[in-house]
C-alpha cells in the first residue's frame, strides 16, 4: 500500500470562532492553522515539540501544534496567542505584563510562551520564580534569558489574584 | 566626527534613558507580527534544497528526471540552471602564499561537494506536499572523498586538498615588544591549552522568506536577514543590475550572525526567476542545523609571563580556528580573535599566531562575539591561574592589569575612551556578596570572575557608514526611515527613542521603517555591535539638521535668536512663547525650509590590513565588563547547576535600559550555553546534532536570573555617550563557568562544553592535586 | 514540515484500529497522543503509510484497583497517571515516573500505551514497569494477551508486538506496606530523555533491607532488571549501600550526543545507589 493522502474535512473552534477546512489527514494542527485558517500566530520553531513555539491551547491544555494531526482535534476549542485579545483587540492583562517587563524581543518565541504562561494562570496556582522556570522549561527563547519573562508571569498571576 | 564622544547629561535626557517598553513589543504579545515566514501570496509556490548527505564526494551523477514527474513539481534546478553560480568573497590582509585572495562557493554544487548538508538541487512545487517525495526523486551518486576534521590535519603538508589553492585559508600575525626576554625575566609562568565547539546560532526562527517579482520587474525578497545589503549578491548571482533586486528584512525572529550571510536568499530568488511566480522557502530546523554557518571552534594555546606581584609582562598565544568547508567570514573572525586576544590588559610584550584552515566540517562564520569572545576563555583562564598560582586577588589580579585610556593594544591601537574595568569588578563582587554554601554532601561550591573586552562597530578600514531619513508629517508626527534591520535586540525602537529625544515628538508618534534596502536609506549591517553606534548616530545627525531647520525658521519667522529657541514636547519654546510645531512646519514650507533630513554617519577610518598587523587602529572602540558565576558541583554525577550570575558592563550611556538588560541577560545565557550545553557534534564530517532534541540550548530551568549591573560612563562613540552591548555580554560567561568550577573542584575544565564527564575529570585532577 | 503525505484512519474502537492495522500490512502505525510518532515523522526518521489515530477511543481510559494490581488503560495520558490517586497512593514511583516525561505539554497529550510501545531505551515509562514487575494486556481486536514487561521491551525502538497488535492495558501490582521507592534520573537538561535512570523499590525489616527491585534506563537496548546488584544490597542498611554496590556488571550502553558509554557505566552505579537510598528513607519514613 503506498501513501495515500486522505482528505479530512475538520472543524475547530479557533479562537472562539468555528472554522470548517478540509485538509490531508496528514496535516498537523500548525500547518493547518497556518496555511489552512490563516492563524499565523503559532510558529514553526523545530516540528519535534522541544521548542514550544508552536504551543496552543486545546481545549484549555497546552499542545505543541506541530506534533498534534488537526484531525485529531476535531470539535475542539483552540485558543492561540492573538485569541487572549479582547473583544475590542486589547491585550490582555498577561500580554501587558510582557509588553511591560520587555519580555519579547526577536518575539518569536512569544506567541507559545503566552500559551504557556496562560495555562499556568488558569489553574489558579500561585507559582515562585522557581516553579514558573519548571512549567516554562518546554518553551524555548534564546534573545531573553527568560528573566523577563519570568517578571511578566509572576506579575501577571499577582494581578490575576 | 566620527570620533566624537556625544556626552549627555542624564538630567537633560527626555525620552533617552527612559526604561520604556518597546514600540514593536505591542505586535509581539498580540501575535500579529509578520515574520518572514508569515507571508502568503495567491499561487505561491514552495521550494526546498537537497542537500548533500555526504561530507566530502565527487558528484558523479544528478538526475531529476524522476524528481520533476512527482505530481505539483514546476521545476528541478541544478547549479547549471544558475546564471552566475559561483560567488566570492574577500580574504583580506593575506598574500597568496599564504591562502586564496577570493575564496569561493557554488549555490548549487555541482561536481564536488565538501560538507554535509551542502546544497545540490532546488525543487519547487506548488505545494509543501509535493516537496519531500520530490527531494527524494532527485537522483544523486556520490564518489566519496577523504574527510578533514581537524584544521591540524588539513594543513599537514600531503593532507587531501579541500580547495584547489590548499587547506589554509587565512592567517594573521602580531608582534610587540621582545617576547622572548620577558618571559626569560618572568617570575612565573602560567600555561594552558583551550578548545571551543562548534555552536549554532539556535534562534527560535529558521531561515524563512518569501520571494515575488513587481510591477516594475524588481525581484522583492522578504527574509529574515540582519543584512539588506546581500540584494547586490542576489543580482549577481542572477546577472542583473544591483537595482533590480530589492532585499525586505520584516522584524527578524533572532539572527546572533546566522543571518548576516545569505541563507534562503539566493534560492528564492533562483526560483522567483525560473517560474516568474512568488515562491516561499522555509528552512527546517534540521537544515538549520546541518548547513547554516556556526561559530569557530578554537584551538588555542596560551603562555603568560608575569612578576610576583601579578604584573602581565608578555602572551605569546597561537589559535587555530577550523574554518569548515567555505571561507565565508572565518578571515575576519580570526582577525577578531587575534586582536581580542589578550583581553582588557595592558601588556607590552606579545607573539599571536593565528591560523585558520579548511576542514570538511559546515562552515563556520559570524556569531555574537565574531572570534572575540572564544579567545575570553584563554585569556581569563590564564589570568585566572595567574592569580591562584601567586594565591593572589583575582580581582586586584585583574585590576592591576586593566587597560586604561591611551593605553595602546598588542595590534597598536590605542584606546580612546575611558575604561571603567576595574568599576566593573567592584561591582560584581559588592553586589554578590558572601560564597553560599553547598546545599549537600558531596556537592561543592565555585565562585570566579571573568572579565573582557569586545568591540563595537566594524573594522575601520571597510569604511563603514550609514544613513537615516526623518521627515515631519505636516501634522507634527514624525516618520524615520532607515534601513537598519531589526533583529530583536529593539533596533527601530533605539531609533525613535533618539528621534524623540532630540525633536521632541512622543513615542507614539513616530514611525521607523526600517529593513528595506530599496525604499530606506542604507544603514548596513545589523552586525559586529554596531547599529547603535552607526543607524543611531545617523538619526541623531538627521535630528539634529531637522531640529535646527525648524529652528532656523522659526527664528526667522520670529526674530528671536536661534540659541534662545529649543524643541519641546509643547512645541517650539522661545522668549516670545511656544510655536507650536504644526505652526513651525508651515512657517518652513512658507520659507522654503524642507521638513526632513538625511543624516549620513561615517565611522572611523584606518588603512587596510596586511597579515602581520602592526600599529593599526583596527575597530572605533571597546565595551568592557565583568561577570561572577557562582556555581555548585555534584562530585558524583558531574552536573553543575548555575546558583547566581552577575554580569556588569560599562554602556556608556543607556538608550533604553530594559533594553540593555535584555541584551546583557540574553547574551549571558547563550554564554552559558556554550560554556556547559551547546555543542554541533561532528564525527568524520557528519553532523549527529540535527534536531532540537540534540542540539542543546539553556531552558528556563537551566539559568538562575541574570543580575545585570548597567554602569555609565557617559563615554563611547554612540549616541548620546552609548557605547555598544549586543556582543560584549557573551564572552564573559566561558571563563567565569569554566573557573568556577576550577574553583569548586580544584582542577580547570579547557574543553567547551563542560559536559557532566569533562566535570567528573576535573573532579578527579583536583582531588589527585589536592593532599 | 515537508512530511511526505500519508493516510489517516480514525478508529473508533481499539478492534477498529487493529483492524486497520491488518489492512496496512505492517505500513501503518498507531497514532494515539503522538508525541513520539510525530516528531519522528517530522524529522524524516519515519516513513509510515498511514496513521491509525486512536485519539477518539473511549475505552482504555484510567485507572482501577483490582486484586492487588493498578489496572490502567493504554490510553491514559501522562498527567493523568501522574496525578491519580490511587497511582500516587499505590504505586508512587509510577506517578513521580510519568510526572518526568518530556514537558506539561507532552504529558498533557502523551499516552502511557504510546510511550510503552515507543520502547525507548531511556524512557522513564517503560523503566518504570520493568522495575515494578507489570504486565501488558495486548489485543489484536479478537483475542487478548498477557505480556512481561520485561519481555515486551526488547531492544531499542523495538517490542514484542505483532503487526496488529496494540496495547490495550497495564497491570502494576501494588505492593505491600513496608515499601519504599526511589526514582533518579541524570539528563542534560531538564525534561530530555535521561542519559540513565534508575527506580528502586526496597522492603526494610528493622532497618535493613530484605527484599528489593533496581531497574536501569539508557545503559543498554532495553532497560534492565539488575538481580545481582538487588541480592547485594539484601541485608544492608541505607548507609551501607555505598559500600556494597560495586561496579554494575552486563550493561550494554551506547556512546552518543548526550554522553560516552564510560559515563553512562559511571552513572549506572550513582544513581543505582542513590535510588535504593531514596527508596530506604521512604520505606523507613512509611514504617
Amino acid at each position: 500500500m503506498s501513501a495515500e493522502r486522505t482528505d479530512v474535512s475538520t472543524t475547530l473552534v479557533v479562537n472562539g470562532r468555528p472554522v470548517t477546512r478540509s485538509a490531508g489527514g496528514h496535516v498537523t494542527l500548525l500547518r493547518w492553522l497556518r496555511d489552512e485558517a490563516d492563524v499565523l500566530d503559532p510558529k514553526y520553531g523545530c516540528g519535534e515539540g522541544v521548542c514550544g513555539a508552536c504551543t496552543v491551547l486545546v481545549d484549555g491544555e497546552p499542545a505543541s501544534a506541530c506534533i498534534v494531526l488537526a484531525a485529531q482535534c476535531e470539535g475542539s476549542a483552540i485558543t492561540t496567542a492573538a485569541g487572549l485579545l479582547d473583544d475590542d483587540g486589547e491585550p490582555s492583562p498577561l500580554q501587558r505584563a510582557f509588553h511591560q517587563h520587555h519580555a519579547a524581543q526577536c518575539g518569536f518565541c512569544t506567541p507559545g510562551m503566552l500559551m504557556c504562561a496562560q495555562a499556568m494562570l488558569a489553574d489558579g496556582t500561585t507559582r515562585s520564580r522557581d516553579e514558573i522556570r519548571e512549567e516554562l522549561h518546554g518553551n524555548l527563547c534564546r534573545c531573553t534569558g527568560y528573566q523577563h519573562i519570568v517578571d511578566a508571569i509572576e506579575d501577571a498571576q499577582g494581578a490575576a489574584r | 566626527m566620527s570620533d566624537e564622544i556625544r556626552t549627555s547629561k542624564l538630567d537633560e535626557l527626555r525620552v533617552v534613558h527612559q526604561p520604556l517598553a518597546r514600540h514593536d513589543a505591542a505586535e509581539k504579545i498580540a501575535g500579529s507580527t509578520r515574520f518572514a515566514g508569515d507571508l502568503a501570496y495567491a499561487g505561491m509556490l514552495h521550494a526546498r534544497l537537497v542537500r548533500s548527505v555526504v561530507p566530502s564526494a565527487r558528484l558523479t551523477r544528478r538526475d531529476v528526471t524522476r524528481a520533476a514527474l512527482v505530481p505539483g513539481v514546476v521545476a528541478v534546478l541544478l547549479g547549471e540552471d544558475v546564471p552566475h553560480n559561483e560567488i566570492s568573497v574577500d580574504v583580506p590582509g593575506q598574500t597568496i602564499a599564504v591562502g586564496a585572495l577570493k575564496a569561493r562557493m557554488q549555490i548549487l554544487a555541482t561536481e564536488r561537494v565538501r560538507f554535509h548538508g551542502e546544497p545540490i538541487a532546488l525543487v519547487i512545487a506548488e505545494h509543501e506536499d509535493a516537496l519531500a517525495e520530490a527531494c527524494e526523486a532527485v537522483e544523486v551518486e556520490y564518489d566519496e572523498l577523504p574527510v578533514i576534521s581537524e584544521p591540524a590535519d588539513a594543513l599537514a603538508e600531503d593532507a587531501f586538498k579541500i580547495h584547489e589553492g590548499g587547506n589554509l585559508l587565512a592567517e594573521w600575525r602580531i608582534d610587540r615588544g621582545d617576547v622572548d626576554a620577558a618571559f626569560a625575566s618572568a617570575d612565573v609562568v602560567i600555561e594552558g591549552a583551550y578548545t571551543t565547539q562548534f555552536v549554532d546560532h539556535a534562534y527560535l526562527e529558521p531561515e524563512a522568506g518569501v520571494g515575488w517579482y513587481d510591477d516594475d520587474g524588481v525581484m522583492n525578497l522578504r527574509v529574515a536577514t540582519q543584512v539588506v545589503e546581500h540584494y547586490r549578491d542576489v543580482a549577481k548571482i542572477l546577472g542583473v543590475p544591483d537595482s533590480k533586486v530589492r532585499v525586505i528584512a520584516p522584524y527578524v525572529g533572532g539572527g546572533f550572525g546566522g543571518k548576516e550571510d545569505m541563507t534562503v536568499e539566493p534560492y528564492l530568488a533562483l526560483a522567483v526567476a525560473h517560474t516568474r511566480r512568488p515562491v516561499r522557502m522555509q528552512w527546517t530546523r534540521n537544515e538549520s542545523l546541518l548547513a547554516r554557518a556556526k561559530r569557530h571552534r578554537n584551538h588555542m594555546t596560551y603562555r603568560t609571563a608575569a612578576t610576583n606581584d601579578g604584573t602581565i609582562l608578555a602572551q605569546d598565544i597561537e589559535i587555530v580556528s577550523d574554518a569548515g568547508a567555505y571561507a565565508y567570514l572565518s578571515a575576519l573572525v580570526l582577525l577578531y580573535s587575534s586582536v581580542h586576544a589578550c583581553g582588557p590588559y595592558r601588556l607590552d610584550h606579545a607573539r599571536i599566531r593565528a591560523t585558520t584552515a579548511y576542514t570538511n566540517n559546515p562552515p563556520t562564520s559570524a556569531f555574537r562575539g565574531f572570534g572575540g569572545m572564544q579567545v575570553v576563555l584563554g585569556y581569563e583562564s590564564q589570568i585566572d591561574e595567574l592569580a591562584r598560582r601567586l594565591r593572589l586577588d583575582p580581582g586586584e589580579v585583574r585590576k592591576r592589569n586593566a587597560l586604561r585610556r591611551g593605553d595602546r593594544l598588542p595590534v597598536g591601537q590605542e584606546i580612546i575612551t575611558e575604561v571603567q574595568l576595574a568599576e566593573t569588578i567592584d561591582a560584581v563582587r559588592e553586589r554578590a556578596g558572601e560564597k553560599p554554601a553547598p546545599s549537600g554532601p558531596r556537592k561543592a561550591v565555585g565562585r570566579a570572575i571573568a572579565s573582557n573586552m569586545q568591540s563595537y562597530g566594524r573594522l575601520v578600514w571597510l569604511n563603514d557608514s550609514a544613513a537615516a531619513w526623518i521627515g515631519f508629517q505636516m501634522d507634527g508626527s514624525l516618520t524615520v526611515r532607515c534601513g537598519v534591520p531589526d533583529i530583536g535586540g529593539g533596533q527601530a525602537s533605539s531609533l525613535a527613542q533618539i528621534a524623540s529625544e532630540i525633536l521632541a515628538v512622543d513615542m507614539d508618534r513616530i514611525t521607523v521603517h526600517f529593513g528595506d534596502s530599496a525604499l530606506n536609506p542604507l544603514a548596513g549591517t545589523t552586525t559586529a555591535t554596531r547599529q547603535l553606534l552607526m543607524s543611531g548616530n545617523a538619526t541623531y545627525e538627521a535630528a539634529v539638521m531637522l531640529r535646527d531647520q525648524l529652528l532656523g525658521a522659526v527664528a526667522a519667522s520670529t526674530r528671536d535668536p536661534v540659541e534662545s529657541l529649543a524643541m519641546t514636547p509643547e512645541g517650539i519654546a522661545g522668549p516670545g512663547g511656544i510655536t507650536a510645531v504644526t505652526a513651525a512646519l508651515q512657517i518652513c514650507r512658507r520659507g522654503n525650509v524642507p521638513v526632513e533630513a538625511l543624516g549620513t554617519f561615517f565611522g572611523p577610518k584606518g588603512k587596510e590590513v596586511t597579515r602581520d598587523l602592526d600599529g593599526e587602529r583596527l575597530f572605533p572602540d571597546f565595551t568592557f565588563g565583568t561577570h561572577l558565576a557562582d556555581v555548585e558541583v555534584d562530585l558524583d554525577t558531574g552536573e553543575v547547576k548555575v546558583l547566581r550570575y552577575l554580569a556588569a558592563h560599562d554602556v556608556g550611556r543607556a538608550i533604553n535600559p530594559l533594553s540593555v538588560e535584555g541584551q546583557i541577560a540574553g547574551a549571558a545565557v547563550q554564554g552559558i550555553g556554550q560554556a556547559l550545553l551547546e555543542e554541533i557534534v561532528m564525527q568524520d564530517g557528519v553532523n549527529l546534532t540535527g534536531g532540537f532534541f540534540q542540539y542543546l540550548i539553556p531552558t528556563a530551568m537551566d539559568v538562575p536570573d541574570i543580575e545585570a549591573i548597567v554602569l555609565e560612563s557617559g563615554e563611547g562613540l554612540g549616541p548620546f555617550g552609548a557605547r555598544g552591548i549586543g556582543e560584549p555580554p557573551i564572552g564573559p560567561p566561558l571563563a567565569a563557568i569554566s573557573s568556577a568550577i576550577a574553583d569548586a573542584v580544584g582542577a580547570r575544565p579547557t574543553t567547551l562544553p563542560i559536559t557532566p564527564e569533562r566535570v567528573l575529570e576535573c573532579v578527579e585532577r583536583g582531588a589527585r592535586s589536592t593532599p | 514540515m515537508f512530511v511526505k503525505p500519508f493516510g489517516y484512519v480514525r478508529a473508533a474502537s481499539l478492534a477498529e484500529a487493529a483492524d486497520g492495522l491488518r489492512e496496512a500490512g505492517g505500513g501503518a502505525r498507531v497514532l494515539a497522543g503522538g508525541q513520539s510518532l510525530l516528531p519522528m515523522m517530522n524529522l524524516g526518521l519515519l516513513d509510515l503509510d498511514a496513521v491509525i489515530d486512536v485519539s477518539h477511543v473511549d475505552e482504555a481510559r484510567g485507572v482501577i484497583e483490582d486484586e492487588g494490581y493498578l489496572r490502567i488503560g493504554a490510553l491514559t495520558r501522562h498527567r493523568e497517571v501522574h496525578a491519580d490517586p490511587l497511582v500516587t497512593s499505590r504505586q508512587p514511583l509510577l506517578a513521580s515516573a510519568a510526572g518526568r516525561v518530556g514537558s506539561s505539554r507532552i504529558r498533557a497529550r502523551g499516552t502511557l500505551g504510546g510511550s510503552l510501545a515507543h520502547s525507548d531505551p531511556a524512557a522513564e515509562l517503560p523503566l518504570a514497569m520493568i522495575a515494578l514487575g507489570a504486565t501488558y494486556e495486548v489485543t489484536d481486536g479478537a483475542a487478548t494477551r498477557t505480556v512481561r514487561a520485561d519481555e515486551f521491551h526488547v531492544s531499542y525502538f523495538t517490542t514484542d508486538l505483532a503487526a496488529d497488535e496494540l496495547l490495550a492495558e497495564v497491570r502494576v501490582p501494588t505492593l505491600g506496606p513496608g515499601w519504599g521507592w526511589g526514582f533518579q534520573e541524570v539528563s542534560r537538561r531538564p525534561g530530555d530523555f535521561a542519559i540513565v535512570a534508575a527506580a528502586a523499590l526496597v522492603r526494610l525489616a528493622d532497618g535493613e533491607i530484605v527484599e528489593s527491585r533496581l531497574a536501569l534506563g539508557g545503559v543498554s537496548e532495553r532497560p534492565l532488571r539488575l538481580g545481582a546488584v538487588e541480592s547485594s544490597v539484601t541485608g544492608a542498611r541505607a548507609t551501607q549501600l555505598e559500600e556494597r554496590i560495586g561496579p554494575i556488571e552486563g550493561l550494554d550502553p551506547v556512546t552518543d550526543t548526550s554522553a560516552t558509554a564510560g559515563h553512562r557505566r559511571h552513572l549506572a552505579r550513582v544513581l543505582s545507589v542513590r535510588a535504593l537510598s531514596d527508596a530506604c528513607r521512604r520505606a523507613q519514613e512509611a514504617a
